[in-house]
């Protein structure tokens, strides 16, 4: 019970990953690989701040700023400077690497002491229970993961509803526009550079709130933590369309969050099961590669099948 | 209205691939009116309307429009002045969003974009009233992706929406092209409308000597990024379609003799 709970929570907390590179990734039609750095980035700042006693929401909030700052920049060496998108994100998220050592001091910060998000979840869900453990559907559960994964689930809701609204406002609109057709959003007077950097420093943001996230609920940073994360985002991503079927927004927005959850689920059940953690990897990898491919795959097989007419 | 004066453009200059656009485009034209652009292919009918709208800034010359000097103007500034209609019917919309999403973006052309939701209701009654006299039977798929549509609907929803608010200046190039005969002619019927309508002034290109003769009242032939011959007032109304072919057909001439005087010339001092 205690393993499938904290399997739920992670996932609830890399569905903001995973939102974040859906706006990368399917609005813009970028991977955007300053995932791996801005996912770190936030966990350090976040990490920094609270040991130095900072308030957990304060600090969490810097950390997305700070990942929104780190998209921004790719997005200049992008428009701007007319550099490739793929390597934007390379060059950035390299940089990042040395940021973060810089910013944490060293390569892992842990978060024994201090007062994070999650201490607060854990301690506000005892006082509410009144006690170490309570019964959810003739289950014992720790209190305080309960109210943890409480917290995660109205925290990541609230910023997939909040994407939905921003969205369907003028500027989101024009910035989906932007992913779509830029030519003709230009010829309607909006600014294309300025959207594509405003809507890497979402989804970046939105990655690094993860990471800030994802620090607390695990109790330390390491600059170590953002590695192969994009892929992860995409995998996420990838399953929620598997399981909504749309490609609306709405839609996309809700499947990101449950395509996280399941798939850490899966991966939760498969480490259970014997999985080499060494591995996680590079099964994450083959599956998206997988995904990518099968679709068009399967559309030539029964082409080939269907006989001429 | 619109003003070029001494307008240039070289693509690739000083390469093997370098191309003289424009050499040198001189042109006014008076508000409300409607000009149609013929030339032959290459003769730099999408530059000059490119270099008006911004897609590119021009090597040399001056460009007002509504009284602004715009030479040194981002696309997306003047888009707050022009409104556009391309040739490829995908150019003008966005395929995975709704016919309405589309009219949104469309109604705050050249404004501010802020965080109010896009579609407000002031725009959809308007919105169902202008698509329904279009008779496509489109009111009621307002929610449908855009991309659904056939090219002919989107071209004329594309006009629509580059004039739901009055442009300066409507750029039309080629946007019948693509499409069937019958479309073609209900988007051409379209435009004529709302051109009327708002005395839009217009740069219209086409390639259709029936169009040329039928619509606006000014055409101006292009050739070699010049303009050749400039055709209006009782001359363009007498104008028939014939008319128009003994103009082409003095511009081959004139190229085949082109050809043959370097050819001459290569011969003789190389
Ligand atoms: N972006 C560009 N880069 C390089 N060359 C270009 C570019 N745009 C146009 N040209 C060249 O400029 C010349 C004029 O092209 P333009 O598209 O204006 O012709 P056009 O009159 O519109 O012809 P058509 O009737 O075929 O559309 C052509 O030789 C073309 O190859
Ligand atoms: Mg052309």
């Amino acid at each position: 019970m205690t393993l499938l709970i904290g399997a739920l929570i992670i996932g609830l907390i890399l569905a903001l990953l995973a939102l974040g590179v859906l706006v990368s990734f399917r609005i813009f039609s970028m991977p955007d690989i300053t995932t791996d750095g801005s996912i770190t980035l936030g966990a350090a700042i976040a990490a920094v701040l609270l040991v130095k006693g900072v308030n957990p929401l304060l600090a969490t909030m810097a950390g997305a700023l700070g990942g929104a700052m780190a998209g921004a920049v790719t997005g200049v060496l992008h428009t701007k400077f007319k550099i490739n998108s793929l390597l934007s994100g390379i060059l950035v998220m390299t940089a990042l690497y040395s940021v973060n050592l810089h910013i944490m001091g060293r390569s892992n910060v842990p978060l024994m002491q201090a007062t994070t998000l999650a201490s607060f979840g854990e301690s506000l869900g005892e006082w509410l229970a009144g006690g170490k453990t309570i019964h959810i559907l003739g289950w014992p559960v720790a209190a305080a993961d309960a109210a943890v994964l409480f917290l995660a689930l109205i925290f990541t809701a609230t910023a997939g509803a909040a994407m939905f609204a921003f969205f369907r406002t003028q500027i989101g609109t024009a910035m989906r526009a932007t992913g779509d057709n830029a030519q003709m959003i230009r010829a309607l007077g909006a600014n294309v550079e300025g959207n594509i950097i405003l809507g890497l420093a979402l989804s970046n943001g939105f990655v690094a709130l993860a990471g800030a996230l994802l620090a607390q609920y695990q109790g330390f940073a390491d600059a170590q933590m953002g590695i192969g994360m994009v892929v992860w985002g995409l995998a996420s991503v990838i399953i929620g369309e598997a399981l909504t079927g749309t490609r609306s927004l709405g839609m996309n927005i809700v499947g990101a969050i449950m395509g996280s959850v399941l798939f850490r689920l899966l991966v939760a059940i498969a480490l259970r099961w014997g999985l080499n953690p060494n591995d996680l990897k590079l099964i994450t990898a083959l599956f998206v590669f997988a995904a990518l491919v099968l679709p068009g795959f399967i559309e030539r097989c029964k082409r080939r099948t269907t006989p001429a007419t | 209205m619109l003003a070029l004066s001494g307008i240039r453009k070289t693509f690739h200059p000083g390469t093997v691939n370098e191309v003289r656009a424009l050499r040198g485009v001189d042109l006014s034209i008076e508000p409300g009116s409607f000009v149609i652009v013929l030339g032959m292919n290459g003769s730099g009918k999408s530059t000059l309307l490119n270099a008006v709208a911004g897609s590119f800034f021009v090597d040399e010359g001056r460009i007002e429009l509504a009284g602004h000097d715009v030479t040194k103007w981002p696309e997306h500034k003047r888009a707050r002045l022009i409104g556009r209609v391309f040739q490829n019917p995908f150019s003008g919309t966005a395929p995975t969003m709704s016919i309405a999403e589309n009219f949104a973006l469309a109604s705050r052309r050249g404004q501010s974009r802020g965080l109010g939701w896009a579609l407000s209701p002031n725009l959809m009654q308007p919105l169902r009233e202008r698509i329904a006299a279009l008779k496509m039977g489109l009111e009621d798929r307002l929610d449908n992706a855009i991309g659904s549509l056939s090219g002919g609907q989107r071209q004329a929803l594309t006009l629509l929406m580059a004039t739901w608010l009055k442009p300066e200046l409507l750029l039309l190039d080629e946007h019948t092209a693509a499409l069937d005969p019958k479309s073609a002619d209900q988007v051409i019927q379209l435009s004529d409308e709302v051109i009327q309508r708002d005395m839009l002034t217009t740069l219209m290109v086409t390639h259709s000597m029936q169009q040329a003769v039928s619509l606006g009242d000014r055409i101006i032939m292009m050739h070699r990024g010049q303009v050749l011959h400039d055709i209006r007032g009782a001359e363009k109304k007498r104008l028939r379609p014939e008319d128009l072919l003994d103009r082409f057909d003095e511009v081959r001439r004139r190229e085949l003799l082109d050809e043959s005087a370097a050819a001459m010339l290569n011969e003789l001092y190389i």
